[in-house]
């Protein structure tokens, strides 16, 4: 059995096993969609199979600058794990004389995605790495150049060797062992009190969490989108949500908007007049995937402030007000989102709820030791 | 036949730039006692249609401009600084932020006549702007992507009028149009009022008696002419001289770094094995070229030292000792036996080939201005 088949089965089960737990808040809604449930091991891929040593080599690279354009800008400069594994500004720092348009994601649980890039642009994290550390508001690093810095730091040969088996490093190689390290980086469920509730600890919510859940399920209908153990449908929605002030009067801002427009391949006319993100579209230049992004993971929400594709939002309770009056103004928004007619109680429980999926400590790793400084190569 | 290798136009130029030697080699060449008379001479420099003055402006404001590079934090003047004969004053030429090159840095002045850019003879001489594309959005020059400069430079609104004065109102910013303005700036920087083309179009006082034994040696034992002739002492070809590697190319990993990468780009075979700089053969895959490196123009010496691909000589004393010496290991040249005042007499006229030093002043440099139409590019 595939493990996508599986995992649907697994899912199935779920709803099945966990929805009459719900309790009333469950609406039809849910029937439709997988519950909440606690994330599993993440899938491997049969090609990138983990072993300490690729982890221990891929937590080396996503902490080493070598890997980025001016040895400045490792993975971890926008993915800090004291930050919630994210860089917690509104749009991302960027490279050095950029700045990014959208929020640095967390890396936390990116191992379950099954797209990446808020448009979903890539398929699984061994694409996703280089794509950030070669873009040009990001990493800006040339792979060729990148790999051979590699190959002049005797330990990276030597983990490389007895990693991949390769005389010398390779570029997909370091690709490989980030994404195998990013598979570790991942909730742990026991720290989790959302999902200790499920496993059958009932004092692990508090009743204002357990309102929060039954609104999550019901009247708030998040569960529509946000379901599954990942609390994502892993789908594409527009919600309007309102484009940052920023892009007005900030002239970086703007250079990298309009730089986008151009270099997704957009006809003229919608790089003349680019004024929002365009999300989805810029993958399929589908007109009705204008201002879609991929749902995101729900948990880990205390650590990954600020909110949504842009950052726009600053607090939990600014987001539900946001959903609370049925999401944005714009054309072509989901039909999903309604005003919900929340009460200030039942915001507050929800906030609660959507704490309560977040992890009791925040995960995070210590630095690792980098390699030291490149060394000549030996002569013949 | 090594001119097959170049495009047309630059071929029909050297066959015109060979045939009028012929006919100024009896001009005033009188030392060219052992020449031989198929030999092309050199020439002083022609006269040039100036590139158009509005692209000249522009250029030279992006020339200095350090947001043509990815991180802001190098412009074409770091390694081609007017103050340093438009090069930059080192034996192997700085990089990239975080990385050093394995070559020495080319004085642009007088690129416009030039066959072929870069050391191994990889570009057009005729094509200044895909010269400069390639230093923007080199990764180990200045990392840029061009899009992301071009957004840039819509940001700055001294820019937008520098540009519709070049381009015509209403024109955007745009890649190749902004590299070839760089290059229109680059082509005005020639060499002025230079003693040699002077005496080369009869004053005969404009160099002294000890340059014009020196001119002797250059065009007779001395065999200089062989390969540096022309207008600007160039023929714009490859040779093997066997100049010593640079120590540092090997010394300092980040050198070997960017030249191992560069031979991987270019698809050398079995490039990591390489420890020397194996010039042409990188660009040609063609064995007889290991080690080639383009002839340099001679002119404007006073200003560019260090000297050879690498720099690896400091003084013109050093350089003409080397080929005194027959070159180095594998070089096509032949020891020439020169005594002492001969090789003082050839130093003396090498420096009437440079002119008055070109002073380009650092313009002021306009900050990026929030655009107020957003929305409406």
């Amino acid at each position: 059995m595939s493990q996508s088949k599986l995992q649907a089965l697994l899912a199935v089960a779920a709803l099945a096993l966990a929805a009459p737990a719900f309790g009333q808040g469950s609406v039809k809604a849910a029937a439709s969609v997988p519950p909440l449930a606690t994330l599993g091991a993440p899938s491997i891929p049969k090609d990138n199979p983990q072993t300490p040593e690729k982890i221990e080599l891929g937590k080396k690279l996503f902490w080493d600058a070598r890997l980025s354009g001016n040895g400045s800008m490792p993975c971890v400069s926008c993915h800090l794990p004291n930050l919630g594994w994210g860089d917690a500004g509104a749009q991302s720092r960027g490279y050095p004389g950029t700045k990014h348009w959208r929020n640095s994601q967390t890396v936390l649980n990116s191992a379950y995605y099954n797209k990446l890039f808020w448009e979903g642009s890539v398929t699984s994290l061994e694409a996703q790495a280089p794509a950030a550390a070669e873009g040009p508001v990001a990493g800006n690093g040339d792979s060729s150049v990148m790999e051979m810095r590699l190959r002049f730091v005797p330990e990276y040969v030597e983990s490389f060797r007895k990693v991949f088996g390769s005389e010398w490093p390779r570029i997909n190689d370091a690709w490989r062992a980030i994404a195998a390290y990013q598979r570790t980086v991942i909730t742990d469920a026991k720290q989790v009190p959302f999902d200790r509730w499920l496993a059958g600890d009932k004092k692990a919510l508090n009743a204002s969490q357990q309102r929060g859940m039954a609104l999550f399920n019901g009247k708030a209908a998040c569960l529509q989108c946000h379901n599954g153990a990942l609390a994502s449908d892993q789908k594409f929605h527009n919600l309007g949500v309102p484009e940052p002030a920023a892009f007005k009067d900030d002239a970086l801002l703007q250079i990298t908007h309009r730089w986008q427009q151009y270099q997704k391949g957009l006809p003229e006319d919608k790089y003349r007049d680019a004024h929002i993100d365009r999300g989805l579209y810029y993958v399929t230049k589908n007109p009705k995937d204008i201002g879609k992004f991929r749902t995101p993971s729900l948990r880990e929400l205390k650590v990954t402030a600020p909110y949504m594709h842009n950052g726009v939002f600053t607090t939990l309770p600014e987001v539900i007000d946001f959903y609370n009056a049925g999401g944005g103004k714009v054309e072509g928004k989901s039909s999903l989102l309604k005003p919900l007619g929340l009460a200030a109680q039942e915001k507050a429980d929800l906030v609660a709820f959507l704490q309560a999926l977040s992890m009791d400590k925040p995960l995070i790793h210590d630095d690792p030791k980098i390699p030291g400084d490149y060394q000549p190569l030996p002569t013949k | 036949m090594r001119t097959n290798f170049l495009p047309a136009d630059t071929r029909r130029r050297i066959l015109w730039a060979a045939s009028a030697c012929l006919a100024s080699v009896a001009l005033y060449v009188a030392g060219a006692a052992t020449a031989n008379p198929s030999t092309p001479a050199l020439l002083p420099l022609p006269e040039s249609k100036p590139p158009a003055p509005a692209m000249v402006a522009l250029g030279k404001q992006l020339f200095f401009d350090n947001r043509l590079a990815g991180d802001w934090g190098s412009s074409c003047a770091s390694c081609h600084s007017p103050a340093k004969g438009f090069s930059d004053g080192k034996p192997l030429s700085a990089a990239y932020t975080s990385m050093e090159y394995f070559r020495n840095s080319p004085t642009l002045i007088n690129m416009r006549h030039r066959a072929r850019f870069m050391w191994d003879g990889r570009l057009d001489g005729s094509d200044p702007g895909t010269a400069v594309r390639d230093m923007v959005t080199e990764a180990h020059f200045m990392n840029a992507d061009g899009r992301i400069v071009q957004e840039r430079l819509k940001q700055i609104p001294e820019y937008v009028k520098l540009w519709e004065d070049a381009f015509g109102k209403g024109s955007d910013p745009y890649g190749p149009r902004m590299f070839n303005a760089l290059g229109a700036f680059m082509q005005t920087l020639e060499s002025r009022n230079v003693p040699f083309d002077r005496f080369a179009k009869g004053e005969a006082t404009a160099i002294s008696e000890q340059a014009k034994l020196g001119m002797q040696v250059f065009n007779g034992k001395g065999g200089c002419v062989q390969c540096h002739n022309g207008p600007i002492a160039s023929d714009g070809k490859l040779h093997r001289l066997g100049v010593p590697e640079h120590p540092d190319l090997l010394a300092n990993p980040l050198r070997t770094i960017t030249m191992l990468r560069h031979y991987s780009t270019s698809g050398m075979p079995n490039y990591m094995a390489a420890r020397t700089d194996v010039g042409s053969y990188a660009i040609t895959k063609v064995q007889a070229d290991v080690g080639k490196f383009q002839t340099p123009s001679l002119r404007e010496l006073k200003y560019t030292a260090p000297y050879m691909h690498n720099g690896v000589f400091g003084t013109l004393d050093e350089v003409v000792d080397f080929y005194d010496r027959g070159g180095g290991k594998g070089s096509q040249l032949k020891p020439l036996g020169l005594a002492s005042d001969e090789k003082k007499a050839l130093v003396a006229f090498l420096l009437t080939l440079s002119g008055d030093e070109l002073k380009v002043p650092e313009p002021s440099i306009p900050d990026l201005q929030v655009r107020g139409n957003f929305g409406k590019n």
